[in-house]
C-alpha cells in the first residue's frame, strides 16, 4: 500500500505541443517513510508533489493512495507550501489557524483544543498561539503550517521546499524538529528540496529527478543513517559526493 | 507599516504627535486664510473665516443649518449602505463565478462608465422629485466601486489558501464563507472608502439639479442670493463630514475589524 504513481506524464497545457514537464515517473512511497524529492530548479518536484496533493492531474498514468485514485485534494494529504504567507489564514491567530481543519471537519471542542495544543507543542509555538500570522517570524510562520497539518492528523506530510526562505541556522533546527515529529507521529512524509545536505539530513530515502522538461526519475538513493545525520559520517560524505555529481550532470545538461 | 504606537488615533487615549501637528497645522491654514481674506483678498470671492463662522449662526438661528447637513448626511448614508449591501454579494458571485462573470460583467462595465449625475433627470422621471430618486443615484455610484473593489478582492485571493483550506478538508461552501470573505474584506473595506467619497460627489451634484434641500442645494442657492458666506458654509460642512466619515470609517478598519483589514486601514 502506501502511495503509487505508475508511468505518470504529465503538462500544464496538454493541448500544446510543448514538451510534457514530467514523463513516465514510476514511483512507490510505502507508507511511514521519509521520502525526499530532490532534483535541479524547475524540473517539476513541485509539479509531482501537486498531482499526489491533488491540486493537479496527471495528464495519463495513474496516482493511487492505498489502491484508490487521486481526485482531488483530501484530508488524509496534508501540505505545508514553500511559500511563508499566501498560504496562512491572516485574520486569525496562531491557534485559529491550526485549529481551522479541525472546526471545518466539527471536530468537537474538547478534542480540538486538545490536538491544537499537541500540534502546538511539536513545533514549539504553544507560547505564542495567540499571535496573528503578520507578527512572527518566516520560521515561526513555516511552523505554524506544519502545525496545521499535523492537527489533522494525515496519513501523508507533503512539504514543498518548506524551509527554502529561511536563514541557514533556522533551517538546521527545523530540520532536527520535523525529524522528531516525524519519529513522534510515524506518517508518511514527502519532502521536496533542491538542498542536498537537507535531503540527507531528513531522508530515508533520496528520489533524483532529471532536469525539466520531460523530468523523470534518475536516481534513488537510501540513506542508511541514524537521524540525527552526523555530517561527518563517511557514508554522509559519500552520499554527498555521489549525489552532487549526479546532480551536477543534470545542471549541465540544461545550461550546455 | 503595522504596529505604530502613535499615528493610531486621537480617540486612543494616547495623543499621538500626529495629532498635535495637525491641530497646529489646522490652526496656521485658519489664520492664514483670515489675515488674507482681511488683506489681499476682496472678501466677495473669499470672505474671512469669521464670516463664515457668523454665516454658520445665521443658519443655526435660522433653524436650517441642521436640517440641511442631517438631510444630506441621511441621503449619503442610506445610499452609501444600501449601495454596498447590493454591491457586495454581486462582486463576491462575479468574482467566484466564470459564468455569473459573463453574464454580469457586460452591465457592470457599461453601467459604471455612465456618471450617476448624467442620470439624474432620468431618475427624476422614474422615480419623482422624493428621497428615492437621490437615494439611487448615490446607491449607484457607490455600488459600482463596491463591486469592481470586492471581486478584484475574490480573484486576488491567493490560490495557496484556498489549497491549503481544501486539504484540511473545507468544503467549497466553508471556503466561501471561511476563506474568500475573510481574505477579500480589504478590498472590500478600501472600495467602501473609496465609494464614501464617490458619495458625497454625487449627492452635492444632485441636490444642485434637483432638490430643495441639502448642502448642495445651500450652496446651488447662496450663489443665486449672492450669500456667498452661506456658500462657503456649505463648503465647509462637506469637507468636514467627509474628513469625519473618513476618519470613522478608518477607526472602524483599524479596532473594529483589524484582523482582517490590517494594513488597508493605516492610511
Ligand atoms: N502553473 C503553471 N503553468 C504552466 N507551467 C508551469 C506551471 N507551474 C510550473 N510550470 C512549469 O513546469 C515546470 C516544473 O515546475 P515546478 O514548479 O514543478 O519545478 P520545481 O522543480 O518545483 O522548481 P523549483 O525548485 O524552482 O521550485 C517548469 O518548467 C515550470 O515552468
Ligand atoms: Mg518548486
Amino acid at each position: 500500500m502506501g502511495i503509487q504513481l505508475k508511468d505518470i506524464c504529465f503538462s500544464y497545457t496538454p493541448a500544446s505541443d510543448d514538451p510534457l514537464v514530467l514523463k513516465n515517473i514510476d514511483l512507490t512511497i510505502d507508507n511511514g517513510e521519509f521520502l525526499i524529492l530532490l532534483g535541479p530548479s524547475g524540473c517539476g518536484k513541485s509539479t509531482l508533489l501537486r498531482l499526489i496533493a491533488g491540486f493537479d492531474h496527471a495528464t495519463t498514468g495513474s496516482a493511487e493512495v492505498d489502491g484508490s485514485s487521486i481526485d482531488g485534494p483530501g484530508k488524509d494529504r496534508g501540505m505545508v507550501f514553500q511559500d511563508l504567507d499566501s498560504s496562512l489564514f491572516q485574520w486569525l491567530t496562531v491557534r485559529q489557524n491550526v485549529e481551522f481543519g479541525l472546526k471545518v471537519n466539527r471536530i468537537e471542542a474538547g478534542e480540538r483544543k486538545e490536538r491544537a495544543n499537541d500540534a502546538l507543542r511539536m513545533v514549539n509555538l504553544t507560547d505564542h498561539d495567540h499571535k496573528f500570522p503578520d507578527a512572527l517570524s518566516g520560521g515561526m510562520k513555516q511552523r505554524v503550517q506544519i502545525a496545521r497539518m499535523l492537527a489533522m492528523r494525515p496519513n501523508i506530510m507533503l512539504m514543498d521546499e518548506p524551509f527554502a526562505a529561511l536563514d541557514a541556522q533556522t533551517r538546521q533546527m527545523l530540520q532536527r524538529q520535523l525529524v522528531s515529529i516525524w519519529s513522534e507521529v510515524k506518517r508518511t512524509a514527502i519532502y521536496v528540496t533542491h538542498d542536498i545536505r537537507e535531503a540527507i539530513n531528513l531522508g530515508q530515502r533520496i528520489v533524483l529527478m532529471t532536469a525539466g522538461p520531460e523530468a523523470a526519475i534518475k536516481r534513488e538513493y537510501a540513506v542508511p543513517l541514524e537521524y540525527p545525520r552526523d555530517q561527518s559520517d563517511q557514508v554522509y560524505i559519500d552520499l554527498l559526493q555521489t549525489i552532487s555529481k549526479d546532480i551536477e550532470e543534470e545542471v549541465t545538461k540544461v545550461w550546455s | 507599516m503595522t504596529r505604530s504606537p502613535f499615528n493610531k488615533t486621537i480617540l486612543g487615549g494616547r495623543i499621538g504627535r500626529s495629532f498635535w501637528i495637525s491641530t497646529v497645522s489646522i490652526s496656521c491654514g485658519l489664520v492664514a486664510w483670515e489675515i488674507a481674506a482681511r488683506l489681499w483678498i476682496d472678501p466677495f470671492f473669499l470672505p474671512p473665516v469669521s464670516t463664515v463662522f457668523l454665516g454658520i449662526i445665521e443658519l443655526i438661528e435660522r433653524g436650517l443649518l441642521f436640517g440641511t447637513i442631517g438631510i444630506s448626511l441621511y441621503r449619503i448614508l442610506a445610499g452609501f449602505l444600501l449601495g454596498s449591501i447590493v454591491a457586495i454579494p454581486i462582486g463576491l458571485i462575479v468574482g467566484i463565478s466564470i459564468t455569473a462573470r459573463a453574464i454580469f460583467d457586460p452591465y457592470v462595465h457599461f453601467l459604471r462608465f455612465i456618471p450617476a449625475l448624467a442620470l439624474t433627470s432620468l431618475f427624476l422621471v422614474w422615480f419623482g422629485v422624493g428621497e428615492v430618486a437621490k437615494i439611487l443615484q448615490v446607491m449607484y455610484a457607490t455600488a459600482f466601486i463596491v463591486i469592481v473593489n470586492t471581486a478584484t478582492g475574490v480573484v486576488t485571493t491567493h490560490e495557496n489558501k484556498i489549497l491549503a483550506a481544501q486539504t484540511l478538508g473545507a468544503s467549497p461552501w466553508q471556503i466561501f464563507w471561511l476563506v474568500t470573505i475573510p481574505a477579500c474584506i480589504p478590498s472590500i473595506y478600501v472600495g467602501m472608502r473609496l465609494a464614501l467619497a464617490g458619495s458625497f460627489m454625487v449627492i452635492v451634484a444632485v441636490e444642485m439639479l434637483a432638490a430643495e434641500s441639502g448642502l448642495g442645494y445651500l450652496i446651488w442657492t447662496s450663489k443665486v442670493y449672492f450669500k456667498i458666506d452661506w456658500m462657503f458654509v456649505g463648503i465647509f460642512f462637506l469637507g468636514a463630514l467627509g474628513l469625519l466619515a473618513d476618519y470613522l470609517w478608518k477607526m472602524f478598519g483599524r479596532f473594529a475589524i483589524r484582523r482582517f483589514v490590517r494594513e488597508s486601514a493605516d492610511y
